[in-house]
């Protein structure tokens, strides 16, 4: 590679070494190997990397094909509530879940009312029970969440998701409101686990919720927070 | 005008500059990205420039493309393969340059702080974090000339390692 170059840069400043036509030939040359020389350090180190790597083949940015809830669809464009009394496995919903102009993209969404419901009536079932049918799902960077998450829920990056769900799956199969969140704003990885989780993953779709006000809403809310490596 | 710029590329100051100035901003965000590839996939993804499927070629560009920015770098750094890696810089800025204007427009409006294109602060996902899109269209637009200068310098002085001088 260096040395075509160097002799294309030496023809080059000597003007009129060479004609106009080999020179763009060495040109062109020069940044083929450029280019091959990346692709190959490029996909060597990522394939290396011990964290942190690309899965080339993975989509990370997942939707659902189609709404998993058709309530959830019929209520797309305007207030509503989508959910009440009691939810499709016949078990209690404890909880009201509405739905504001939520995109059509069959990822079902969370306010922050119905995320502290939820949270709370998971505290006393874990209270008096120990076991609680909602789980919670952390999709940010481990650093994020040991700063950080709400009380009980489960660390599942979503661009690691592939390595880290099956230590997760027991909890993950027992619950019937699995709320995924990050931090909210523009953060869409919730959006994207939450599709994973209902197909990649094979857990029933119209489990899956997404908070999308995420980790800084419920924060701003003066909500508890759990720092360390463990949920709760 | 023309031959006021012949003389002043002979003297090599200006390809010595643009090989410090391109070649040291290039190693600086190309190391960024390859520190922390998922989150230059994100902004890759962010402007919706791309298709997403199939995923291979989206998440190829996230894997390869800082690697590029190093190498580039390093090859205007030590004089080897100098016009061909200004080439590569060259190409790579022109096509960046109008994506990140895209991505500054479409913010426009979307906050009450973000009334006008100057008054954006994104994160373009070029190494350099979040910053005013003017400013960074500007520093854009510098090293699109300073890439093109390299490229097409005819000087033979500081065309070799920084540390010597004429090649």
């Amino acid at each position: 590679m260096n040395s075509g170059d160097i002799e294309a840069n030496s023809t080059s400043s000597d003007g009129n070494a060479d004609s106009k036509g080999s020179c763009s030939c060495s040109l062109f040359k020069g940044v083929l190997k450029l280019v091959l020389l990346s692709t190959i350090l490029g996909l060597a180190t990522n394939a290396l990397r011990p964290k942190n790597s690309i899965d080339l083949s993975r989509n990370y940015f997942p939707t659902l094909a189609a709404p998993v809830n058709p309530e959830v669809s019929q209520a797309n464009g305007e207030v509503g509530i989508v959910s009440t009394g009691e939810n499709d496995q016949g078990d209690p919903a404890t909880n009201v879940i509405q739905d504001q102009s939520p995109p059509d993209d069959g990822i079902q969404r969370l306010t922050f009312e119905d995320v502290r419901d939820h949270f709370l009536t998971a505290e006393d079932e874990l209270s008096s029970t120990g076991e609680s049918i909602v789980a919670f799902v952390d999709a940010r960077v481990r650093d994020q969440y040991e700063d950080g998450h709400i009380p009980g829920a489960l660390w599942l990056y979503h661009y690691e998701s592939e390595s880290l769900v099956d230590d997760l799956r027991p909890q993950l199969e027992m619950a019937f409101f699995i709320i995924v969140y990050c931090n909210g704003g523009d953060c869409e990885d919730s959006i994207h686990l939450a599709a994973d989780l209902g197909s990649l993953y094979g857990l029933p779709p119209e489990n899956v919720y997404v908070y999308e006000g995420g980790f800084n809403e419920w924060k701003d809310n003066e909500m508890p927070i759990k720092t360390g490596p463990e949920a709760r | 005008m023309m031959n006021m710029l012949r003389r002043l590329d002979a003297t090599g100051y200006p390809l010595l500059l643009a090989r410090l100035i391109v070649g040291l901003i290039f190693l600086m965000y190309g190391i960024e990205k390859v520190s922390d590839p998922i989150a230059f996939l994100k902004s890759i993804k962010n402007y919706d420039l791309l298709p997403l499927e199939p995923s291979w070629f989206i998440n190829s560009i996230a894997v390869i493309l800082p690697f590029t920015e190093i190498i580039c770098a390093l090859a205007l750094l030590s004089g080897i393969g100098l016009r061909s890696a200004a080439a590569v810089t060259s190409v790579m800025l022109l096509a960046f340059t109008p994506a990140v204007y895209l991505l500054g427009s479409s913010l426009v409006g979307t906050t009450p702080e973000f009334d006008t294109l100057c008054n954006v602060v994104a994160d373009c996902g070029c190494g350099s974090g979040a910053i005013p899109i003017c400013q960074k269209l500007l520093e854009n637009c510098g090293l699109i000339l300073l890439s093109l200068w390299a490229t097409f310098s005819g000087s033979s002085k500081f065309r070799g390692g920084l540390g010597g001088g004429d090649s």
